[in-house]
């Protein structure tokens, strides 16, 4: 069952004279519970092909559409609300909410959503103890390390059971170790949770791990491997 | 959630948001204490007026207030008075003769309002018999006849009230541990009467230095106070017929309240022996003064009489010390002005520390919306994060202010200096800083409506955060 469609996409930033295509003619399809890594040099344009996914950014050209919701024909409060429901972040830096616990932040989001408490309580110890976090409840984002962090915004990500999860170079400031056992873990959850998680990464571990492996250049799809 | 992270978000960076706390306390405690202060002043004056001068509601002859001849008496007042008393929300009830009259000593002359009162039943309705000055004589007594009760003030313009440094004086300073030099240096203006004041300041000054007459000058002019108490003054009023009358009471005391300008004009004696003085057939009436249990009830007091007794003007005491009532209606405005002028300024901090408290989490607000907080809650986190901030100050500012007020509203505050200026106007020099509920409902509502004012502008700002140019910039 396809989550995402990506037809003919384009996007062009003009605020130079020079017009950049950092996205250009793409086209491409992902499956329920897909591991995929998006890679490619700097400036290929995988950032960006992330965020019209995750409906952070509009596509100049081309359509996409999440669960059969067409994003350009959603209103950028509508988008927000999408968001929530359906699409999973973790980004390079953590960017947890510092003044909240781990339990807080995992929390989060089915708050916005209005989990039952009892329910909201479940699923915030399940995914805390899926990343191995569970002694970590209470722990505030400064005192754990970067590590521990990223697990924690998988797990908060993962937290609302969206469609899919995006991640931007999400072991970029991790030690391999720490690297190694969250994508141990972010495969794992995938396997379980049956959810799709879609990354992009030069990470060389990442892609590795990865079950396809989607090649960018210069905003153009120049390989797409499936592997076994 | 969203209260719990706001809640949080203020204690992030503690040294500003103490900045701020502190501000809003210091802000508050300001504004908690002029109002205090005012609502002292104005309790006070209130109750003076009341209490010392107008009552609650008075009776005259319709003419009377217009014209104060003799003969414009109350009418009915016998009748009039019988049902008074009968009124539940009475307190009590006085009949005045009230006269212009001139008072003279061989010293000084001036022009007062003499009320014949009986003296014990007037103690029912004012408080002039608690004014009379330690040490200044006695209130009048019915058993001591051809007595007068004047003011300080009146004294003063009389050459009553004099400054003499006697041996008396002199052992009283040095008790209180007046140095023997500045003892001295007084002995050369010993048993020297000063009819004035300022006369006495200057001898002071001619034999002490500045630095010593700032330190003993005022417990020197106090000790040397001396009413001549007993001496004999002549009044003139006109009787019946316009001709002038003349008759002599002694000072009896000396009273102060708190407005000079009810002072000089007024003077006390015994009804009976004033009616003896203008007409000799009996007392007059021109004035019935009625103090109630509550004060709310004035207007329907005056109602009742007003219809029971179409002849007289019946006035309450908002007509009577208009500047008093006045005072007492606009107070709540004095309030929302007065702390609206704090908040204001208030405000542009709290604006300032929340400007700089979006522009440090940009890329926090940028994930939070980028992650689904939708606009309105990121506007009402940064809404509640000012209303909190605010709030948390606000909170200490009422509970110092409160504390100050209530040590304050013990103790009084001593505004000597210019209390004679005060008085003019009829405050006291002396203020007792008072502050109800009411006010801090009142300040509670203005300080959160502030907060929501001032928190506008930053949670605007923080709703045009784009997520992904900020996120773009990792």
């Amino acid at each position: 069952m396809k989550v995402i469609e990506i037809r003919d996409v384009h996007k062009i930033y003009d605020e130079t004279e020079v017009a950049v295509r950092a996205v250009d003619g793409v086209t491409l399809n992902f499956d329920e519970a897909e591991f995929a890594a998006i890679v490619g040099p700097s400036g290929s344009g995988k950032t960006t092909l992330l965020n019209l996914i995750g409906g952070l950014d509009i596509p100049t050209l081309g359509e996409i559409t999440i669960a059969g919701t067409n994003l350009r024909t959603l209103k950028s409060s509508e988008l927000i609300d999408f968001r929530l429901h359906n699409i999973g972040f973790v980004f390079q830096s953590y960017n947890l909410i510092p003044v909240l616990s781990a339990k807080e932040n995992v929390e989060f989001i089915m708050t916005l959503q209005k989990w039952p408490r009892k329910e909201r309580d479940d699923r915030t110890f399940e995914l805390l103890k899926a990343v191995g976090l569970e002694d970590r409840i209470n722990s505030r984002p400064a005192k754990m390390s970067g590590g521990q962090q990223q697990r924690v915004a998988v797990a908060r990500a993962l937290a609302s059971r969206p469609k899919f999860v995006l991640a931007d170079e999400p072991t970029a400031n991790l030690d391999s170790k720490s690297a190694s056992k969250l994508l141990e873990i972010m495969e794992k959850l995938n396997h379980e949770e049956k959810i799709t998680f879609i990354f992009s990464t030069h990470d060389a571990r990442v892609v590795k791990m990865a079950h396809r492996v989607i090649t960018l250049e210069d905003g153009k799809v120049v390989s797409d491997e499936v592997r076994e | 959630m969203i209260r719990s992270i706001s809640w949080k978000n203020i204690w992030r960076n503690k040294s500003r948001s103490l900045v701020v706390i502190v501000a809003v306390t210091l802000g508050i405690i300001c504004g908690v204490l002029l109002i205090g202060i005012m609502k002292g002043w104005v309790e006070q004056r209130l109750h003076d007026a009341i209490y010392n001068e107008v009552s609650h509601v008075q009776v005259h002859n319709k003419e009377y207030l217009k014209n104060n001849e003799l003969n414009l008496t109350v009418k009915n007042a016998d009748e009039l008075t019988g049902i008074i008393g009968s009124f539940p929300e009475v307190k009590g009830w006085v009949k005045r003769t009230k006269m212009i009259a001139m008072v003279n000593t061989s010293w000084g002359n001036t022009g007062v309002n003499i009320y014949g009162v009986d003296p014990e039943k007037e103690k029912q309705v004012t408080e002039i018999w608690k004014r009379v000055i330690p040490g200044a004589g006695e209130y009048l007594d019915e058993s001591k006849p051809g007595n007068i009760l004047i003011s300080d003030k009146t004294a003063e313009t009389l050459k009553l009230k004099q400054y003499i440094i006697t041996e008396k004086v002199l052992s009283s300073l040095r008790s209180e541990k007046v140095p023997d030099l500045i003892l001295s240096k007084l002995d050369t203006l010993k048993d020297v009467r000063f009819r004035s004041l300022k006369d006495f300041r200057e001898a002071l000054k001619g034999e002490l230095k500045m630095k010593e007459l700032d330190n003993y000058g005022k417990m020197i002019i106090d000790k040397a106070l001396d009413y001549r108490i007993r001496n004999k003054v002549q009044i003139t009023v006109s009787d019946e017929t316009g001709n002038p009358v003349q008759g002599t009471f002694r000072v009896c005391g000396i009273y102060k309240t708190t407005n000079t300008s009810f002072d000089q004009a007024s003077a006390f004696v015994n009804a009976e022996e004033f009616a003896e003085l203008y007409d000799g057939k009996g007392v007059l009436t021109h004035e019935i003064a009625i103090l109630l249990n509550d004060i709310e009830s004035a207007d329907l007091v005056k109602d009742k009489l007003a219809d029971m007794s179409p002849e007289n003007e019946v006035s309450t005491w908002k007509e009577l010390a208009p500047d008093a009532a006045l005072m007492n209606d606009y107070m709540v405005m004095y309030y929302v002005v007065f702390i609206g002028i704090i908040m204001l300024a208030l405000a542009f901090g709290i604006i300032n520390t929340m400007l700089m408290t979006i522009l440090e989490r940009t890329r926090e607000l940028g994930m939070l919306m980028a992650i689904g907080m939708n606009r309105r809650k990121v506007f009402s986190m940064i809404m509640l994060e000012t209303v909190f901030l605010t709030l948390v100050g606000a909170v200490a500012g009422m509970l110092l202010g409160w504390s100050i007020i209530e040590l304050l509203g013990k103790t009084g505050i001593h505004f000597s200096t210019w209390g004679e200026g005060f008085e003019e106007w009829g405050f006291a020099a002396v203020v007792y800083p008072v502050i109800t509920a009411d006010f801090f409902l009142l300040i509670t509502v203005m300080v959160i409506v502030t907060a929501i004012i001032a928190s506008i502008w930053p949670a605007r700002k923080a709703l045009k955060l784009n997520p992904i140019e900020i996120l773009r910039t990792e």
